[in-house]
């Protein structure tokens, strides 16, 4: 694809997923009746409940955690220099969980499950922030990435408590339920929840979106190059946590998209963060929503979103492996 | 006479890391259009000189000037307005197109937001140009050799503007008629009135490109001045503590060698010999 | 002094007796075929899972070591007070177990019953279970046609044969009058029924499920009707689309919140108001567990589906069916605090 041909043909392709997306469900609306509706022309009430109650907060929030995971995706590729890692690397995935899954056990209301799970998500990485802090400094990539992964066993382990203590006939199910992330109980006042702080994580990227690509030359590089390189990765970290926290605590564990999207954005766009950004961000949006249409439609019964990217995302990661030198050097 | 005021001044500098001082009393100063060779053997701790000249690592004693202004007074983009680097190898592990990674040479000179324009992008093309190496612009990085990626590193170096530019080892992994090249490039920046700090393992390097050269031994500075006239033999014996012969080419380069598995005792009575030439 | 003597003399002979009694055992054949060795008078039950722990509690409550899990502060009134401290031991089922082997044989049990589905699965775990601990290990069918059956045989094992005629008789009873409801009422006038879980409202059994089986057995259409044999999740879109007549929840954030949550609008059960609350204490009317608790549920859910034509006296029935299987008599407060919470759209 050429430079000048990609935005024109992923704002459409962006377009079609959302068009595909409002027309596609179990409750039987036709393509005109969907627009009718839109257009505040319901062929009955039950209609215009169905699609502004119901299927569009679910598109819309699809398409925002989709955006949401590929940019978060994008940005941990880049400041920690490694095309493989995913926005769960420090654990925020896993702390969310953990939040969430406590709310599950405690019996809380929705509102507090996801209100818990997105605390437990940044309290995750604020605890990796400051061991790694105390242990090194956070300039050693590694060393953060280590004590990610160590931060995140323990919120797993936690997790696994959870399970062991739930009740298997209610509470078990839905936290397994859970974990594999789904967007069935998504309301209008869910992604109302979750948007300002997507925004306030994504408006960072965005408007640094040149500046933040340097870091994926090393600390050192980049700041002879006159960039900040140890504040601008935390600014970019925290960012892309928040909004993998926001996204992880409405919908669950999402696997594969925010590692897959950036791999495929950056076949089109290159490396450069700034053109790679907006790239992932349409793609992450077109393909959540295209995916959760599917969830929804296969079967009478939900299909976890975590299931469908998976079986879309192992083979494709494969692919993308096979045809590696194209998007990294090795 | 006034002083001209060094592009890059260390006065009585200290360095070192967790408060252990490997290099002590340490006095350079690089000026416009001169390249000063630094040279020492493994472990004296001429990179971490390099990371404190670069305001990568504090001193632990004494002070750098960039143009006069004490480097402690100046923030991250100041300083790569005025010191440019290029690093030994490009670690990224991405497929940058070559001119994306000259482009980001206008980062010290760009405000927090703000996207490289058509200004920087001309300033990159004619980076790329001057070496003779505008053809790379769209290939990615990936598909360069080493040496090629040496010329788009000494390329960013160009677009970045500043007056002086360290690079350290810049051909230690490159071969014969690259290593010719860069050597060229770095010429080049002399001409054009740039200063280079050029840190290296060659001897003869130095010496044919070296303005001056400071040699570096465990502690500090052996010796400090034109190259011709500081390395001898001698001093180049102690600073690697093997013996080391020195000889004029034909056309005036000096060649310096060390024992060879196939001389016996020549070496020892050759550096001697070679002492005087 | 004499008198004394005597006393003792008969209380050292009756506690002889009686261990004679305990000592002795009997060769049963379970629901897997196989052949255990059994006391004539288990005196020391452990329930494998919750069904079981229910079965148990209703025919020889004396008996029980112990519960799966601590009964709730909402359940205990509705308990008989000897069993309400009983220890939560863990359960014994398969996935998920909690039970520590060491903790079981503490509890000293004569004999493990496992009530629920017959499985390779559950042959196999009983089997080890019974290797490794010694105790005789009886796997019960759980399904609900088998409940009659299901009590005497258990009756019978416990040394309870009486107690095991009486309960079996009221769930023959109950599946006739369920019979005779549905006879007079044709497929078409028999509602299409959503069971709701869980907060939100979207985890459901769907038809066939153990979860969903008395919606089945009482003529409701379950409007889900392919799912795995257990939980599924579903989107309110899907319910919309299923419109279905009567929604039953056991989950009173949801029956509290439904009609106000904006997805579940318009739905021929939430504009009707006919979402039910099912009662929960101390044990579930539509399963958790599906046991012999699912009777009483069967005639609260005619009742629901059907108000014209059940003619079911429903406060009435709960008080008989409390009576006779739990042992607990409620008032009318704990019958309004059990029933009342079933009318959310009254």
């Amino acid at each position: 694809m050429s430079e000048r041909a990609a935005p024109p043909l992923l704002a459409l392709g962006l377009a079609g997923a959302l068009a595909a997306g409002a027309m596609l469900g179990p409750y039987p609306l036709s393509p005109v009746d969907v627009a009718d509706t839109l257009i505040g022309r319901p062929p009955d009430p039950q209609a215009a409940i169905v699609l502004w109650n119901i299927r569009l907060p679910r598109v819309v929030a699809a398409a925002l955690i989709g955006a949401a995971l590929a940019a978060a995706g994008a940005a941990y590729q880049t400041v920690f220099r490694n095309p493989l890692v995913a926005p769960d690397i420090l654990g925020v995935s896993q702390g969310a969980g953990l939040g969430a899954v406590l709310g599950i056990l405690l019996g809380l209301p929705v509102l507090a499950i996801q209100l818990m799970g997105f605390a437990f998500g940044i309290g995750t990485i604020g605890l990796v922030m400051a061991i790694a802090l105390a242990l090194r400094g956070l300039g050693q990539v590694l060393v953060v990435v280590l004590c990610g992964m160590a931060v995140a066993a323990l919120a797993g382990a936690g997790i696994s408590l959870v399970k062991l203590m739930a009740d298997p006939d209610d509470q078990l199910p839905a936290i397994t339920f859970w974990l594999m992330g789904s967007l069935a109980g998504i309301k209008q006042a869910d992604v109302a929840a979750a948007l300002p702080a997507i925004v306030a994580g994504l408006l960072p990227l965005i408007a640094l979106r040149w500046r933040i690509g340097l870091l994926a030359l090393g600390d050192d590089e980049a700041r002879t190059l006159g960039v900040e390189a140890g504040r601008l990765r935390l600014l970019v970290i925290l960012s892309a946590t928040l909004v993998t926290a926001a996204a992880v605590s409405v919908a669950g564990v999402i696997g594969w998209v925010g590692l897959m999207v950036p791999h495929m954005a950056r076949l089109i766009t290159g490396p450069r963060f700034d053109r790679l950004l907006p790239v992932a961000l349409a793609m992450g949006a077109a393909l959540m929503v295209l995916v959760d249409a599917a969830a929804r439609s296969i079967a009478q019964q939900e299909v976890p979103l975590g299931i469908l990217t998976a079986v879309l995302g192992g083979p494709l990661f494969l692919w993308l492996l096979a045809r590696g030198g194209r998007t990294w050097a090795e | 006479m006034g002083r001209v005021t060094p592009l890059v001044e260390a006065r009585g500098l200290a360095v070192g890391h967790g408060g252990r001082v490997l290099l002590e009393e340490v006095g350079l100063g690089l000026h416009r259009g001169r390249i000063l060779c630094l040279l020492g053997p493994n472990g004296v701790g001429k990179t971490t000189l390099f990371r404190t000249l670069l305001g990568l690592m504090p001193p632990l004693g004494g002070a750098v000037f960039l143009g006069g202004h004490p480097l402690s007074d100046l923030s991250r983009a100041e300083i790569a307005q005025r010191l440019a680097y290029v690093p030994q190898t490009l670690t990224t592990p991405f497929a940058w197109r070559a001119l994306d990674l000259v482009l980001m040479g206008a980062a010290a000179r760009l405000g927090p937001f703000a996207r490289p324009g058509r200004a920087e992008i001309a300033r990159a093309e004619a980076a790329l140009a001057l070496l003779g190496i505008d053809d790379l612009g769209p290939v990615e990085i990936t598909r360069l050799s080493g040496g090629q990626r040496q010329m788009v590193l000494i390329a960013r170096a160009i677009a970045q503007g500043a007056e002086a530019v360290a690079m350290d080892e810049p051909t230690a992994s490159l071969d014969f008629a690259n290593r010719i090249r860069v050597g060229k490039a770095i010429q080049g920046l002399a001409a054009r009135g740039i200063g280079v700090l050029l840190c290296t393992h060659d001897p003869d390097q130095a010496a044919d490109l070296g303005d001056e050269a400071v040699l570096i031994e465990p502690g500090g500075i052996l010796a400090a001045g034109p190259a011709a006239e500081v390395m001898t033999a001698a001093r180049m014996t102690r600073l690697y503590d093997i013996p080391v012969r020195r000889d004029a080419l034909p056309g005036g380069r000096l060649h310096f060698s060390g024992p060879s598995g196939r001389e016996d005792q020549g070496p020892v009575t050759g550096a001697a010999a070679g002492q005087n030439v | 002094m004499m008198r004394l003597r005597l006393t003792a003399l008969m209380a050292g002979a009756l506690a002889l007796a009686a261990a004679a009694l305990a000592a002795e055992t009997r060769t049963i054949t379970d629901a897997t075929g196989r052949q255990i060795e059994v006391p004539a008078d288990p005196r020391r039950v452990f329930a494998a899972g919750p069904p079981a722990a229910t079965l148990l509690y209703a025919l020889k409550p004396d008996a029980m070591v112990g519960w799966p899990r601590a009964p709730g502060a909402e359940d205990l009134p509705f308990l008989r007070p000897e069993t309400r401290d009983l220890p939560a031991l863990g359960r014994l089922t398969g996935k998920g177990d909690t039970v520590n082997l060491e903790v079981l044989l503490s509890a000293r049990p004569d004999l493990i019953v496992d009530y629920g589905t017959v499985t390779a699965t559950y042959r196999d775990l009983a089997r080890r279970v019974q290797a490794q601990t010694g105790t005789p290990y009886a796997l019960i069918d759980g399904s609900l046609p088998t409940i009659p059956a299901t009590l005497r045989t258990l009756g019978d094992l416990l040394a309870e044969p009486e107690r095991g005629e009486t309960l079996a008789a009221y769930a023959e009873a109950t599946f006739a009058e369920i019979d005779a409801i549905l006879a007079a009422i044709p497929e078409d006038r028999r509602p299409s029924v959503y069971l709701a879980r869980g907060p939100e409202g979207i985890e459901t059994a769907a038809r066939g499920s153990i979860n969903a089986e008395i919606i089945d057995r009482v003529g409701g259409r379950n409007v889900v009707a392919a799912g795995p044999d257990g939980l599924a999740t579903v989107s309110p879109e899907q319910v919309q689309a299923c419109a279905p007549e009567v929604i039953v929840t056991i989950d009173a954030d949801f029956a509290a919140h439904v009609g106000t949550m904006p997805e579940w609008q318009g739905i021929p059960a939430v504009r009707d108001g006919r979402v039910y609350l099912a009662p929960s204490a101390p044990f579930g009317f539509i399963d958790s567990p599906p046991s012999v608790n699912r009777l009483i549920g069967l005639k609260w859910l005619a009742d629901k589906l059907y108000p014209e034509e059940a003619r079911i006296d429903i406060e009435a029935e709960v008080a008989r069916f409390y009576t006779l299987f739990y042992g607990v008599t409620p008032d009318r407060a704990a019958l309004d605090g059990l029933l009342g919470a079933g009318h959310p759209g009254e």
